[in-house]
């Protein structure tokens, strides 16, 4: 019994390894090209080590591409949506979880049913909302609209439900107000969740291509995305290994983050389903 | 009356605190809705606003009979027939290995479910330039099956109409499986070890367990990735916009329906119009939506 348990758990590793493989093949090929002359890149491209190697796409970057000014911009927008819905998803989370009102479950209810309307109903009309109260080519455009967001207070307060409702009794007993509550005993408690909505949020906000296609017209507010689609449809050939070391350089944060905080991803994703 | 007040006055924190998600709906959702109704009704160019008229149904009909809008969606068919196939059978595949492994080494086992995770952190963006040059035609996968004589000669696939959707449902499926796979482990986590075991006593095989009782036990993450899948996959848009603009592509094969709603709105200003294609699209996704439940979820 165990032996067959042993044997099927180390053919599970072999071929894991073997996906893992085919998995990361893309990176390790994206960070070695970055260090690649552009003849090599055009010249030997199933070759995987750079020969020689250059920085010379590292130093584009700041020559070609003003990666640091894209930096700080999509700093200044995915920062801004992250704080924005740490705190309100949470307010927001808090109440469903913890708070009693009138009308609350049908809230709820209809906040459930918004998650199954497709985004692309309100494309246009936002759009030329925003067109026309001067908000294209403004943050606040990218900013505003997203600062709460359903999924997340939905799973801020599947994680809040947990806490045990003696603790807020006892605080209410104390004398404490809601608002002090949340505060003092539901902020501290909710660390993991909260930790998990703000790489989901600022990883989201990152990643994005398509709102910033949509509303950042001068290329002095452009994000890395964009920034990076925008160079890659203009690249003169002999650059080539420019492109390269900028999808290094934007992945990497999130990819560090990653590494760091893998388990507050991964959660995010461990208990999602559909009955 | 009295009742009443006093319950208004406990809830009060109640609803401050949900406040700002019903404004945000009601002015980023309730409103744009509201305006893109009216606006199927006109002709209404977003440069020229003083020519705006009121034109009927005329949006609609339109809509319904644009061949390219129609050639879009059978596009996005074609594309997600393939990536949901393809991205559920090794998101399983990947799971099932990832539980098995799940009892042994500790690091070993986070190692790989991060490991697998990756290609979903990174940007559609990054994933379209990077796999798009690897499956060029001189790039290396093409140059090793020329070299090994399994092609006679390199394809240019974002030049053959029929490969395009393909391709961008495999590119797409390497960078998504790995949720999925997560999502379907989170399931079989949920799964009592004891039904596994008692069918191992009696002398089940491997294929029996995993598909008698393990997969029929997964059905809240398969509804709830399919559910995913008909929402967002029918909008894809960056994929096909970083490899062809607004074009679509060589005979529009790469021409999606939201990236043709970008086009009639964005490039020519057609508000009316592409807000009239993004209603019909919705409904579409709905219906795509509905099924997708009606077809997963348990009857009871």
């Amino acid at each position: 019994m165990l032996k067959q348990e042993r044997r099927e758990r180390t053919r599970a590793y072999i071929l894991l390894s073997i996906g893992l493989i085919i998995t990361l093949y893309p990176f390790v090929l994206m960070v070695m090209s970055s260090f690649m002359t552009p003849s090599q890149l055009l010249n030997n491209p199933s070759m995987i080590i750079p020969m020689p190697w250059t920085w010379s796409g590292y130093t584009g970057l700041f020559k070609d591409l003003d990666v640091l000014l894209l930096f700080k911009n999509t700093l200044i927008i995915a920062g801004s949506v992250t704080l924005l819905n740490l705190f309100f998803d949470s307010l927001a989370a808090f109440a469903l979880a913890k708070l009693k009102f009138p009308g609350k479950n049908a809230l709820f209810g209809f906040m459930l049913f918004t998650l199954m309307i497709p985004g692309v109903l309100f494309f246009i009309p936002t759009y030329t909302m925003l067109y026309n109260w001067g908000w294209v080519n403004h943050y606040r455009a990218l900013i505003i609209p997203s600062f709460v967001q359903f999924y997340s207070i939905f799973l801020m307060k599947q994680f809040m439900e947990q806490i045990p409702d003696e603790v807020i009794e006892a605080a209410r007993i104390d004398g404490a107000s809601d608002p002090v509550i949340y505060a003092r005993i539901i902020i501290p408690m909710s660390v993991p969740v909260l930790a998990t909505i703000a790489i989901l949020t600022f990883m989201g906000a990152w990643n994005d291509f398509f709102g910033p296609l949509l509303y950042l017209r001068s290329p002095s507010m452009w994000t890395v995305q964009l920034g990076l689609q925008m160079f890659s449809s203009s690249i003169p050939g002999q650059n080539i290994q420019v492109l390269w070391a900028g999808e290094v350089v934007i992945t990497l944060p999130i990819l560090i983050v990653f590494l760091f905080l893998q388990k507050y991803f991964i959660r995010a994703f461990t208990n999602v389903s559909f009955k | 009356m009295k009742d009443f007040l006093r319950t208004l006055k406990r809830s009060k924190w109640g609803y401050i605190f949900v406040a700002p998600w019903i404004v945000g709906f009601l002015v980023f959702s309730v409103y744009p809705l509201w305006l893109g109704i009216k606006m199927t009704f006109l002709n209404y160019n977003l440069v020229a606003p003083q020519s705006i008229k009121f034109v009927g149904f005329q949006n609609w009909i339109n809509g319904f009979i644009d061949p390219l809008f129609w050639k879009s969606i059978v596009n996005i068919l074609y594309n997600q027939a393939i990536f949901i196939i393809l991205t559920f059978f090794v998101a399983l595949l990947v799971a099932y290995l990832l539980f098995k492994i799940s009892n042994g080494n500790k690091f070993w086992n986070a190692f790989f479910r991060s490991a697998y995770f990756v290609p979903t952190i990174t940007s559609v963006v990054v994933v379209m330039l990077v796999l798009g040059n690897i499956t060029a035609p001189y790039g290396p996968i093409q140059s090793l099956l020329v070299k090994w004589h399994i092609l006679s000669q390199p394809i240019v696939w974002n030049l053959t109409p029929i490969l395009i959707m393909p391709v961008i449902a495999v590119i797409t499926s390497w960078m998504s499986f790995g949720v999925q796979a997560i999502i379907l482990l989170g399931g079989m986590g949920t799964i009592p070890t004891e039904f596994i075991e008692a069918a191992r006593i009696d002398g089940a095989r491997e294929g029996t367990i995993f598909w008698r009782i393990i997969f029929p036990l997964l059905r809240p993450q398969i509804v709830f990735i399919m559910v995913m899948n008909a929402i967002g996959g029918l909008q894809m848009f960056t994929q096909v916009y970083v490899n062809f603009g607004v074009t679509g592509g060589p005979d529009q094969a790469g021409m999606t329906p939201v990236l043709y709603i970008y086009d009639e709105g964005l490039s020519k200003f057609q508000m009316g119009y592409s807000s009239t294609l993004g209603f019909i699209l919705s409904i579409l996704i709905i219906i795509a939506t509905v099924i997708t439940l009606k077809v997963l979820q348990e009857r009871n």
